[in-house]
């Protein structure tokens, strides 16, 4: 009879059932027979220099893929590592499978190595977390984490597994695979709520439709596109929904950036938002004026009415919501309303639109986004991570594919460091396209040494630093509340981060003029190799991103 | 004519409010050198307002630099909608191009926020 270990199992379960390919983490001993599954199953690892490099690795693949990322930790500190990137996955409201090492059960209070309690401080930051004790359950616990995952709002889950189970053998054919993958079910609305938000989008007149992660998740493309043509409302996609229809659609209002969408938001009769939460960006709801009229499409019941009660709430998936809203709704144009937006928001973003088409000494960030742009075109994916950063790379990039613009550190956590993960992730799951990576300076330290990863996996990106010699966000924000002269722990000083990327064995140049930016991108996808274009930029330059930051915190006395 | 008075009772209308309206005092309450410019696109018209530290001074003309700017097309469309205090007529002179945001934009809607607050009834 043949004998399986219960590493052996875990690499059984994911390639098997869940038709796992790829994993990301990062080796220990305590999840050795783990390692060796994966060999034995032929599932790709990518190995990272840092255990949240993991997390937010997987954390990215399942926003490119639409599938369930899985992450791989050891005990104690690869435990600890992993946290932020299961932290800002479960804010982000991403599905994700961690599978991590413990010490063994067998010697638990004996002061064993990376003895701690894992589950008691993963808990908050995870929709379902288990200690599996059984060799023979483990399929058993795998499945309920990857259909935790998926089921209802999706978001991490983490499964420990101790040498007690992991390095014991059984008998294969006494532990059967589940006969199928986690599948996601989906909820529908009430007719009657159907038939009330029918009725509101029909009498409007200035409509507007904003989608979030939701939308991304939901992988909703072709009813998004059905119900926005046959609403011909206006629209924004944020978060991980950019994409899902493309930035230069028609009815699109990207190019407006944050600034339309305020005010899109603020002259709008009937907003439709589906899959976003009214957090602080949004001013939690405050920015909606009290005279429209709010349809809420959300999965989770309780964001309906959070921080904006909805005149319809409409619970369920995004996508299979708009497909049965869709027949309900009449024929319109609001190609008037559409210009009158997009003129109203040109004269508003005068200064940037000069600012992106005219060269500056030093260069200025909008200009250095306009010229990737340029270089790069509608067919790259654009990930932006930093403070003021992510602003312009958001406003300022444009891309045709799903998830084809993300701002890693604009989500709930505001977790900077996550775009290099990111970016590998994107390379890693359309490898046919130009992955282009802007980058504060401030931020590229937290994964800079996964140049190391991207050069030994062969994954070959290009990261654009954004190089104000400064945490950028912080410093400006200090200017406005305790004056220039009081900066504390914002400034950093020129470092040349494309000589670190040459000495791990990467691509690097330094670009300091306007014409140098598109040669060295060039020369940079020419190489083949992971790439870092250090760009000093103007570093008194503030994105509109700080004041709200700024304001955010501020307290009434 | 109309828009130059307007704007320097604007001013004395945050001066004050800086002073007696508790609200708008938060509102301005620590944020360090900010200067807004209301001027028009040839520069005939204009005054800057500059706040610091809960602070509201001002100065007269068009040619000071400045971290925003709300720019008119003409005086007249300046005072019409300044003076009705409407979001929608503010957002319609954009749409037409009557009215441009230079610098800052987020400094300019700070500015149009805190002049709801500042203001009587």
């Amino acid at each position: 009879m043949a004998a399986i270990n219960g590493g052996h199992l875990v690499g059984k379960y994911l390639r098997e059932v869940e038709k796992v390919d790829i994993v990301f983490g990062l080796s220990g001993g305590h999840i050795e027979s783990i390692l060796d599954g994966f060999t034995e199953y032929d599932i790709r690892t990518i190995d990272v220099r840092h255990e949240q490099a993991a997390a937010m690795m997987a954390h990215a693949w399942s926003v490119y893929t639409g599938r369930t990322g899985v992450c791989f930790v050891t005990a104690g500190p690869g435990f600890t590592n992993a946290l932020t990137g299961i932290a800002n996955a479960y804010l982000d409201n991403a599905p994700m499978v961690v599978l991590c090492g413990r010490h063994p059960l067998r010697d638990d209070l004996k002061g064993a190595l990376q003895e701690i309690n894992q589950i008691d401080m993963v808990k908050p930051v995870v929709k379902w977390a288990a200690t599996c004790y059984d060799t023979r359950r483990i399929p058993e616990y795998l499945s309920i984490a990857f259909r935790q995952a998926v089921e209802g709002r999706p978001g991490p889950v983490f499964l420990e597994l101790p040498p007690d189970i992991l390095n014991i053998t059984v008998e294969e054919a006494g532990v059967p695979m589940p006969v199928r993958p986690a599948r996601r079910y989906t909820v529908h609305p009430d007719d009657s709520d159907l038939s009330a938000a029918a009725d509101l989008i029909n009498s409007a007149r200035k409509p507007f439709f904003v989608g979030g992660t939701g939308v991304g998740f939901s992988v909703c493309g072709s009813c998004l596109a059905g119900f926005m043509e046959k609403t011909g409302m206006p629209f924004q996609l944020l978060n991980y929904g950019r994409g899902e229809l493309p930035d230069k659609h028609p009815l699109s209002l990207t190019e407006t950036g944050s600034i339309g969408l305020m005010t899109s938001i603020q002259q709008a009769d009937v907003i439709v938002a589906a899959g976003l939460r009214f957090n602080w960006i949004l001013q939690s709801g405050a920015i909606i004026p009290p005279s429209a009229k709010v349809v809420r499409i959300d999965i989770d019941p309780h964001e309906i009415d959070r921080n904006r009660m909805a005149d319809v709430g409409l619970v369920g998936d995004v996508g299979s919501v708009l497909s049965q809203l869709t027949p309900l709704l009449n024929q319109r144009d609001h190609s008037g309303w559409i210009e009158t937006l997009r003129a109203a928001s040109s004269s508003l973003l005068d200064y940037e639109i000069r600012m992106r088409a005219n060269p500056s000494d030093p260069i200025h960030p909008l200009r250095l986004v306009a010229r990737i742009q340029e270089f790069a075109g509608e067919d790259a994916l654009y990930i932006a991570d930093g403070g003021d950063t992510v602003y312009f790379g958001i406003t300022g990039f444009s891309s045709r594919h799903r998830a084809g613009v993300i701002g890693t550190a604009s989500g709930l956590l505001g977790c900077l460091g996550t775009g290099i993960p990111f970016a590998m992730a994107a390379k890693l799951a359309r490898p046919e396209r130009k992955v282009i990576l802007l980058n504060g300076d401030g931020s590229m330290g937290f994964n800079a040494m996964e140049f190391d990863t991207m050069v030994r996996h062969n994954i070959p990106i290009v990261c654009v630093v954004n190089n104000d010699c400064a945490w950028g966000m912080i410093k400006h924000s200090q200017e406005l509340s305790l004056g220039k002269e009081r900066l504390q722990c914002s400034e950093l000083g020129l470092r040349h981060y494309e000589k670190m990327v040459e000495g791990l064995g990467g691509y690097g140049e330094l670009v300091t003029s306007d014409d140098e930016i598109v040669p060295a991108l060039e020369r940079a996808v020419a190489s083949g190799k992971p790439a870092c274009i250090n760009v000093i930029t103007d570093p008194t330059v503030t994105s509109p991103a700080t004041p709200l930051f700024y304001q955010s915190l501020k307290m009434d006395q | 004519m109309r828009f130059s008075i307007l704007l320097f009772v604007l001013y004395r209308i945050l001066r004050r409010a800086a002073r007696k309206n508790r609200a708008y005092g938060n509102y301005i309450g620590s944020i360090h050198s900010v200067r807004i410019m209301i001027k028009t696109e040839k520069g005939g018209r204009g005054r800057l307002f500059l706040f610091d530290r809960g602070t509201v001074t001002s100065r007269r003309g068009s040619g000071h630099a400045y971290d925003a700017a709300i720019v008119w097309a003409d005086a007249g469309t300046a005072f019409r909608v300044m003076s009705s205090r409407s979001d929608e007529a503010a957002f319609l002179a954009a749409a037409a191009g009557k009215m441009k945001l230079d610098g800052m934009a987020f400094f300019a809607q700070w500015f149009n926020d805190g002049v709801k607050i500042a203001m009587p009834g």
